[in-house]
């Protein structure tokens, strides 16, 4: 610390420091260290199933750093729920969310050896991992028993290379599979108008689907409309190049498929499906249909685009589209007229044959909250998680407080009033801290189902989803036969390796490298391919071959076949 | 002379024998800068309309300088995080301690190295200069930070850029360009290096140092990257850029959660990360727009000459 | 103090003479005012700037943060082996000299011809209003900025809807300027002019003011007309601080920027805008390997200071005003 010393020295020298050295001390560092003063008094006897009911605890504050920035900063003592969770277990947790740059931040906590209680660090686990950050919790999960209830089915899948656990998982389904009964996931959408001028046919095909935009396009001339966009802006690029694999009937498995009988992971990128995707697209191009702007927008013009009520289709997740399909069926609510312009979503594959569009029930392993070697009392945290583990407490960080932001009916069904949806919005949701136990903690999966039969997730509970649909929706369902959008796709085969994309890779591994120059060369060259002169594609395809068979995929295929045999053992 | 020096000397002077040549010029010039005018207006009036217009509604685009879904719903999400209020006040702090620390300590070494006689002169200019061009990392600085005892401390905002390359050499050709004799004269009076300083340099280098002022404020006003490595954890600490990139990037999970909800109203009033980047653009901009002004007068008059006769 | 003439000689070649050391001893001493006004600031150099530099030797390792400093396995040359053996490091780099060669051009000769066209204007309200309104799209982030480019540039937007207006093009001909490889340099070149103009002014107004008004009355009575002034009296006014500012941008010219590049890049274009700043965060940072990085940053600084020496000696010899 000398160089502490000498920092001093030197400010005794310049001129200035008496003039403003007034702040200096109450700035100091009281804030974060303040918080963690628990007394060892905790739990030595902690396998009781009823921890909090016992003595009241102390009180304690552990530091949690969230590695995504998805709410301002937070004590969840503060929040309605995490107020019941602390007085039941006297734990309060100071959140702090990221802002900025993740590895950064990562990288400080690393090289300073000086982590936060609890870190739930998103993309940078394997940085952690790697440092050996988070302790090794897998015998700690044994005594905990609404833990060990939970997530015993997944253990095996959970543990490191090493064989112990080092964090928990957010995504494991308890009880049966709640599907999800809007589409949040891939679906090929188009304008409900076009549908209803052609006697909503079932669609089955992209043929089918491209024909039906190209003949509406061409009937209404000059309404100058666009056939198809797509979202190709930096990292969001998957939704342009993922559209093969859909329709070879294969749910979104990042960069391979998973064949279902050998278990052989093949990529996509090179086969005839892309090739066919791409010269369609080409052929759309060729045609005026297809919106070339597509390659150099960004997220915000593409939205712009879909809002506009001047696309006829386009393929892409419900996630990323969520706002400017809203703000159409915001529209529509307001004016049935304009449920034209909303977008019908349709599973679409090559041959018509069964899609795979709908997320299986899967288990994102590299993603997890854990405890770092810095935490002074990992038991106390540990029992504040098996206690939110509870059937009760899952209840109450979903639904909310009976009476308050749900109603029960004589059948035991879970509801929402109309008052109550009213009164659920942003303000409340962070107020009642709904959003601060959305996800990030050990919990159910959204999946999952409760014991009594009811979702666990409001918004996939049948009698809520039918309240939010508006006259129009429930018409088209019904033109359909369905109840749900969800039913207008087929059910998730069982994959227990889903999603593959969340097999952990090695920094730096030929993994890593050979993804990132997948991007690379699929970027550069899928404009090419669109936007070449129909008599020239061939052309530019065998030039991409050329371009892409530099880079190792066998191997990469190699290892991912690996890595999936892997998982279906641990999962047996 | 006299009166020369406080007015805008050359251009009362060419108005007394305007040519015709000389009006050409002066309305092609009035002509050119208006439309600079105009294109350096837009960015700033498109980005005032978004942050003034409905952020669900923004979403359809053709926004230019009018909003056309008014609300205020952007500027109430960005003020209700009560956080702000006291990272202004953070950041006003270092806006002025980091700006009189900066120019006072770059000035100063500035004069020694303009001194030709001084003999560390050239060592200390490379010295300095070669910082400039070197980055040690992130994770190295973030260490020395450390052992210097400054992380969790106001003073991580003012010594790390306590004097800038740039602005040091800025400084120094100013000085090199004063006219020896003036500090000639100070020296013949016997007036030490601090006196000379002091009273003659500073005085003289007004306009640069207004200059590096105001480069200096708004360096301190707009970073937060220091808030992020070094004091994240400590909301005492942190400053307004700081906060309003915490209101932005939830601004993104907050309209895709919006998505979720089953209440069309708090769907329809979501923000949405375009609408709050507005706003908070607005917001941050606004101070440092409105401080411009008022440096202005530094580099429009004479000052020089008004030093050599004063 | 002794005057400049003597000194002049002195300071520099003091060591080389035989008593060098002690009459360097002796000017110190003398000169021991400024060597109190600078000295404490070398320490702090020294702390701030120069000790971290030890980071430097994780250019040589295969870094993990998370080890000590004895613990690091020490990999040689292996970094910048795979940096200059890389296809791509050759385009980057080109890409990164080409976007700061432009912008340092245009970003100079804009700037300084804006702030002549200003020091030329009679009122004083309306030179302050284009002095603002110039100054404000600096304070845009280049996600804003870049959203605006976009914008403009798009198929419906203002050039294509323009260019359609004046018959330049068939509408259905709309041009993509941001997918056109060879225009993004331009497109980077007047994107960055269009935000920092006002902004670059700022100091070559500072420097304009610092001209003593007598001089351009002398020019006058010459029979000088308005551009002779500018060049005979405002230019040399403020030529040493353009010099001066010159050869320290040209020390910078491996810094080509980094936000308004990866904004503005797409599939199209990215043989033209990744620069290496890119290329360490794609192949480096993005793959936690910081070792990359820091290799990167060394060639980069290595060069800087190399073309800085350079600059600094062409205006040395040209007699101009130097950095040292």
């Amino acid at each position: 610390m000398s160089k502490k010393l000498l920092l001093s020295c030197l400010a005794a020298v310049l001129v200035f420091t008496a003039a403003c050295s007034k702040d200096n001390k109450n700035n100091g560092s009281e804030a974060s260290s303040s918080a963690v003063s628990s007394s060892p008094t905790a739990s030595e006897s902690a396998p009781a199933s009823e921890p909090a009911s016992e003595a009241p605890k102390d009180k304690v504050t552990f530091s949690y750093f969230l590695g995504v920035a998805n709410a301002p900063d937070v004590n969840t003592n503060e929040t309605t729920i995490g107020k019941v969770l602390e007085d039941q277990t006297g734990v309060n947790f100071k959140i702090e969310h990221l802002v900025g740059d993740l590895k950064a931040k990562i990288g400080t906590m690393i090289a300073s050896n000086d982590y936060p209680d609890v870190i739930n660090p998103d993309a940078g686990i394997d940085q952690l991992l790697d440092a050996g950050a988070f302790i090794d919790l897998t015998d700690m999960i044994e005594k905990y028993p609404n833990i060990k209830r939970v997530y015993g089915p997944y253990l095996s899948q959970m543990k490191a290379a090493d064989g112990k656990i080092y964090f928990i998982p957010f995504s494991n389904v308890v009880g049966g599979y709640t599907a999800d009964p809007n589409i949040n996931q891939g679906a090929f959408w188009i304008q409900r108008r076009v549908l209803k001028e052609a006697g909503y046919p079932k669609i089955k095909t992209l043929e089918e689907y491209m024909n039906l935009i190209e003949e509406f396009v061409a009937k209404h001339k000059d309404e100058n409309l666009t056939g198809l966009v797509t979202l190709t802006h930096d990292w969001r690029f998957f939704a342009t190049s993922n559209v093969p694999m859909h329709l070879d009937g294969y749910p979104n498995d990042g960069n391979v498929e998973v064949d279902m009988s050998t278990f052989e992971a093949k990529t996509y990128y090179t086969t005839d499906s892309t090739k066919n995707w791409l010269q369609k697209l080409n052929d759309f191009n060729a045609k005026g249909l297809f919106d070339k702007a597509s390659f150099v927008d960004n997220y915000d013009q593409y939205l712009a685009k879909l809002s506009s009520k001047k696309v006829v289709g386009f393929f892409d997740y419900g996630w990323q589209t969520g706002n400017a399909r809203n703000l159409l069926t915001d529209a529509a609510r307001q004016d049935p007229t304009q449920d034209d312009f909303v977008y019908q979503p349709m599973p679409l594959t090559w041959d018509g044959s069964k899609d795979q569009l709908q997320d299986p029930p899967g288990f994102v392993k590299n993603r997890g909250i854990g405890i770092s070697v810095s935490a002074k009392d990992p038991e106390r945290i540990m029992e504040y998680w098996d206690n939110l583990l509870k059937e009760e407490n899952q209840v109450l960080r979903s639904w909310g407080i009976k009476g308050e932001t749900y109603e029960v009916d004589d059948k035991g069904r879970f509801l929402r009033t109309a008052e109550q949806i009213a009164k659920i919005d942003e303000p409340f949701n962070l107020k009642f801290g709904f959003r601060y136990y959305a996800w990030d903690w050990p919990q159910y999966g959204t999946n999952s189902t409760l014991a009594d039969g009811n979702a666990l997730a409001p918004g996939y509970q049948p009698e809520v989803f039918q309240m939010s649909l508006t006259d129009a929706d429930k018409m088209i369902l019904e033109k359909y036969g369905v109840k749900t959008y969800a039913e207008l796709f087929a059910d998730p085969d069982e994959r227990v390796w889903f999603p593959a994309w969340g097999i952990p890779k090695a920094q730096g591994s030929p993994e890593q490298i050979w993804e990132t120059t997948k991007d690379e060369i699929t970027k550069k060259f899928y404009p090419k391919l669109v936007l070449a002169k129909p008599a020239d594609f061939d052309k530019v395809w065998d030039e991409y071959l050329t371009a892409f068979g530099k880079i190792d995929t066998a191997g990469y295929e190699k290892w991912y076949t690996e890595q999936i045999k892997a998982a279906i053992e641990a999962a047996k | 002379m006299a009166n020369l020096a406080t007015g805008t000397a050359p251009k009362k002077l060419s108005r007394r024998n305007a040519s015709l040549g000389d009006r050409i010029f002066d309305t092609l010039n009035i002509i050119f800068l208006c439309l600079l005018m105009v294109v350096t207006l837009y960015p700033f009036l498109n980005t005032l309309a978004l942050s003034l217009n409905r952020a669900m509604d923004s979403i359809r685009g053709g926004i230019y300088i009018w909003p056309r879904d008014v609300s205020l719903e952007n500027y109430k999400y960005v003020f209700q995080q009560s956080t702000i209020f006291h990272a202004t006040l953070i950041s006003i702090l270092r806006l002025v301690i980091g700006s009189i620390t900066t120019v006072f300590c770059s000035a100063m070494v500035a004069y020694t190295i303009s001194r030709e006689d001084f003999v560390l002169r050239k060592f200390i200019t490379i010295a300095f200069v070669l910082t400039a061009y070197v980055n040690p990392g992130l994770i190295p600085n973030y260490l020395n930070i450390r052992d210097l005892g400054l992380i969790d401390s106001f003073w991580v905002y003012i010594w790390p850029g306590l004097i800038g390359v740039f602005n040091l050499i800025l400084i120094r050709s100013f000085i090199d360009g004063l006219p020896d004799s003036i500090l000639e004269s100070g020296r013949i009076d016997g007036a030490g290096e601090f006196r000379t300083f002091f009273s003659i340099v500073l005085p003289l280098c007004l306009p640069v140092l207004a200059t590096v002022a105001l480069f200096t404020a708004v360096y301190q006003w707009n970073s937060w990257l220091d808030v992020f490595l070094y004091n994240s954890s400590n909301i005492k600490l942190s400053t307004l850029q700081y906060e309003l990139q915490k209101i932005l990037q939830n601004s993104s999970a907050s309209s895709s959660a919006a998505s979720a909800f089953s209440n069309p109203d708090a769907a329809a009033n979501a923000v949405t990360p375009l609408a709050v980047r507005a706003t908070m653009t607005i917001v941050a901009s606004v101070p440092m727009i409105l401080m411009y002004p008022f440096l202005q007068k530094y580099f429009v008059k004479g000052m020089m000459v008004g030093g050599v006769k004063g | 103090m002794d005057s400049n003439i003597e000194s002049e000689t002195s300071s520099m070649t003091s060591d080389q003479k035989p008593t060098g050391l002690k009459l360097f001893f002796k000017k110190l001493v003398q000169q021991r005012m400024l060597v109190l006004m600078s000295v404490p600031f070398l320490v702090w150099l020294f702390l701030f700037k120069y000790l971290p530099l030890w980071g430097w030797t994780t250019a040589f390792q295969k870094y993990r943060p998370a080890k000590s400093f004895s613990e690091q396995e020490w990999v040689g040359f292996d970094q910048f082996t795979f940096l200059f053996h890389d296809e791509r490091f050759m385009r980057v780099l080109r890409n990164t000299l080409a976007q700061s060669g432009i912008n340092l051009v245009l970003g100079f000769v804009t700037a300084i011809i804006l702030a002549l066209l200003l020091n030329e204007l009679r009122g004083v309200l309306f030179k302050r209003v284009v002095q603002t309104v110039t100054y404000m799209p600096h304070f845009l982030s280049w996600v804003v900025a870049a959203g605006i480019i976009q914008a403009t540039l798009a198929p419906d937007g203002i050039i294509n809807v323009l260019m359609i207006k004046l018959g330049m093009i068939e509408k259905g001909q709309e041009i993509l300027f941001l997918g056109i490889p060879e225009d993004f340099w331009t497109i980077l070149g007047l994107g960055t002019v269009w935000k920092d103009l006002g902004w670059n002014t700022i100091v070559y107004l500072a420097a304009m003011a610092t001209i003593d008004p007598a001089q351009y009355e002398a020019a006058e009575m010459d029979g000088a007309g308005r551009f002779r002034r500018m060049w005979n009296v405002t230019l040399p006014g403020i030529k040493s601080v353009i010099v001066v500012l010159l050869i320290l941008n040209i020390g910078n010219l491996m810094e080509s920027g980094f936000e308004a590049q990866y904004l503005l890049k797409n599939g199209m274009n990215i043989d033209y805008s990744e620069n290496i700043d890119i290329f360490v965060l794609t192949y480096g940072i993005n793959q936690s390997n910081f070792s990359l990085a820091v290799a990167a940053g060394m060639f980069k600084s290595l060069v800087s200071i190399v073309l800085l020496f350079i600059a600094n000696n062409i205006a040395k010899r040209a007699g101009e005003s130097r950095l040292f």
